[in-house]
């Protein structure tokens, strides 16, 4: 009963937001063209260096293009999990729609998670496409890769136990946006470090070893290197169990970790009236 | 006016509110922070014993000047703000402890046109909180058109909440609050930005409709006095976090009252007159009073006085005599109740105290 209230309002948010994102029609068109763009950068920018990636450790598959394509594709999708809980709070903080969601019987844990499932679905679609660009722009080059379909269970263990790690950290930050209004800055900090150690550019191999080794901090690391080991060179699950191991652990800190903050988060801001101020 | 109490014996009254309090800490700049850090911050009490029953299928007014303590009051009873000390039960639960029934039957009125997402129309807007609501899927559809149709809203049902006016607006906010049928209704100032004729068309749905009809109870928090006297039947005045005068709405004039009030409507004197010469020949110990003109300006040598007299019987009789001697004609002379205006400007002359003869607020 319980899951399919949820699926209830799931829906109800889903719903919402589609409406409202498809209300601006220009900017919703723009977004899926700007996903066009940016794939076709990194395939010519990949042909620019496809001589020395075959040579490069940690290159799976040996191809820039695929390499860089998959670690973008769910380089969104993490930086989603991260900012959406936040993003969604601080905006209905701003348009004043968060007490009205609040005087409602709905649990406010619901209200967040529900409300950030449109970005979720939105980002899905949109890594779907990068794939499916990036694979019509290899074969019409002539220069074809290969997706092992044996790699795509075991990516999306990967893929879904990297979304809760993240989910951990972006419920920490929705916290601080409920209690201290402002939480942007943590979100912008772990996303440059992210992109800058994690290896969705380049392999953390390349990087100098002091460097490389803070990268072993972030789940991003395990998680992209898993799923290009599991789609691009075959990996099978058995094999990913050092990358499985890891992100686990950081499911078991960050999760319950994140439901301890918010929760004080949530206290403290009905203890200080701010709530629902912005 | 409103107030139709269905207390029945054995039922627990809609709201019961003992000894609230809530004390927030002033917010500290980072400046101070640094080079105070073991200061504590300075509390504000927004709420100070607040003590009162709202009866079932009553109208009850929450009354205060800006600051007075009323939305967070209201924020308190919805579980937006925890209290600092002191317990609530809305429909005999509590709002600490009972959070999901309390939201279950409570619904919220305010007059914040932000709490809408502008980009949606007035139905989709409906259909989105009936989710939220617990509104069974299958019931959605038709509880929605229903409650459209109620509020006068069919017409506009389909354009976007950011074309509808500031009436059609407040309307769709009641309807939202009306999604789960709850046997209680918060308004916060309802009808704070709608022209007359809204107001008055939503005062009438408010009574005859949600309460007469439906037997909601409703808490009102206004500082609009004409809008309590009209729906009200009994009410609380805050003032400064505290409840300074609570009862029916006679009881609550009566404390205006400090002896007798009276109309003497004279001809034959101007108000001018009246004016130079008061203190020498009209007034003595025990009376006092304001000196107006007829509204009308057509008779320059008429006046109205709106006269406080300690006590009726022999301070009238000598007040006429006066007037009369004075050269003036008596054309009407009526006894008056106090209006919960004065009420309300002598609850906010005493301040923080208290004016003698009040009930103290449970």
């Amino acid at each position: 009963m319980r899951v399919f209230s949820f699926l209830l309002k799931a829906w109800a948010f889903i719903r919402r937001d589609f409406l409202i994102e498809t209300s601006y029609r220009s900017a919703f068109i723009l977004q899926f063209t700007g996903t066009f763009v940016s794939v076709a950068i990194f395939f010519f920018l990949s042909g620019m260096i496809r001589g020395i990636a075959p040579n490069m450790k940690g290159v799976e598959g040996g191809e820039y293009f695929p390499f860089i394509l998959v670690g973008i594709a769910f380089y969104h999708y993490l930086t989603v999990a991260l900012t959406s809980f936040a993003s969604r709070v601080r905006n209905e903080q701003l348009t004043g729609t968060l007490e009205a969601m609040l005087v409602t019987p709905t649990r406010t844990p619901t209200l967040i998670l529900a409300s950030s499932l449109w970005d979720f679905v939105f980002t899905s679609f949109r890594v779907v496409l990068y794939l499916v660009i990036g694979v019509g722009f290899s074969r019409l080059a002539g220069r074809p890769f290969v997706i092992h379909g044996g790699g795509i269970i075991p990516s999306m263990i990967i893929f879904g136990l990297t979304i809760l790690a993240f989910c951990g950290i972006g419920i920490i930050v929705a916290s601080a946006v409920i209690y201290l209004k402002k939480g942007e800055s943590i979100n912008s900090f772990v996303i440059s470090a992210s992109a800058l150690l994690g290896g969705v550019f380049y392999p953390t191999e390349t990087m100098p070893a002091w460097l490389g080794s803070l990268s072993s901090f972030l789940p991003i690391t395990y998680a992209l290197r898993g799923i290009r080991r599991a789609l691009l060179s075959g990996a099978t699950f058995g094999e990913l169990i050092p990358e499985v191991r890891v992100l686990c652990l950081f499911v078991a800190f960050l999760v319950p970790l994140g439901l301890i903050v918010f929760r004080w988060a949530l206290r403290g801001a009905r203890r200080d009236g701010t709530l629902v101020q912005y | 006016m409103g107030g139709a109490d269905q207390r029945g014996a054995n039922q627990v009254d809609a709201i019961e509110i003992r000894d609230l309090r809530k004390v927030f800490n002033k917010r500290r700049s980072i400046r101070d922070l640094i080079l105070h850090p073991r200061t504590k911050p300075e509390p504000v009490v927004a709420l100070d014993g607040i003590s009162f029953d709202v009866h079932q299928g009553e109208i009850f007014g929450l009354l205060g000047p800006n600051g007075a303590g009323k939305t967070t009051l209201l924020k308190v009873l919805s579980c937006l703000v925890s209290q600092t000390s002191g317990s609530a039960r809305v429909q005999g639960n509590d709002i600490t402890n009972a959070e999901h029934r309390v939201k279950s039957s409570v619904g919220l009125v305010t007059s914040d046109e932000r709490s809408f997402y502008w980009r949606l129309t007035g139905r989709e807007n409906l259909h989105f909180f009936a989710a939220l609501y617990n509104v069974p899927r299958a019931e959605i559809r038709r509880r929605c058109q229903g409650l459209l149709e109620k509020v006068e809203l069919l017409k506009h049902a389909d354009q976007l909440f950011m074309e509808y006016s500031t009436g059609t607006k407040q309307r769709l906010a009641i309807a939202r609050a009306l999604l789960h049928d709850p046997p209680v209704l918060f308004m916060d100032e309802p009808t704070r930005s709608l022209d007359p004729s809204a107001a008055k068309h939503l005062r009438e749905f408010v009574v005859t409709t949600l309460n007469r009809k439906e037997g909601k109870t409703i808490l009102l928090a206004t500082h609009n006095l004409p809008e309590a006297e009209s729906l009200c039947s009994r009410l609380a005045i805050l003032h400064l976090a505290r409840v300074r005068r609570l009862g029916a709405m006679e009881e609550v004039r009566s404390w205006g009252d400090t002896g007798e009030r009276y109309v003497i409507d004279v001809a034959g004197i101007a108000p001018a007159r009246l004016l130079s010469s008061g203190e020498d020949r009209f007034v003595f110990p025990g009376c006092r009073f304001e000196i107006k003109a007829p509204e009308d300006g057509s008779a320059p040598d008429r006046s109205i006085l709106n006269a406080d007299l300690e006590t009726g019987g022999a301070a009238l009789t000598e007040l006429l005599r006066r007037l009369i001697a004075g050269g003036g004609t008596i054309v009407s002379c009526s006894r008056r109740e106090a209006s919960l205006q004065e009420v309300f400007d002598l609850v906010a002359a005493e301040g923080g105290g208290s004016a003698p003869g009040a009930q103290t607020a449970r």
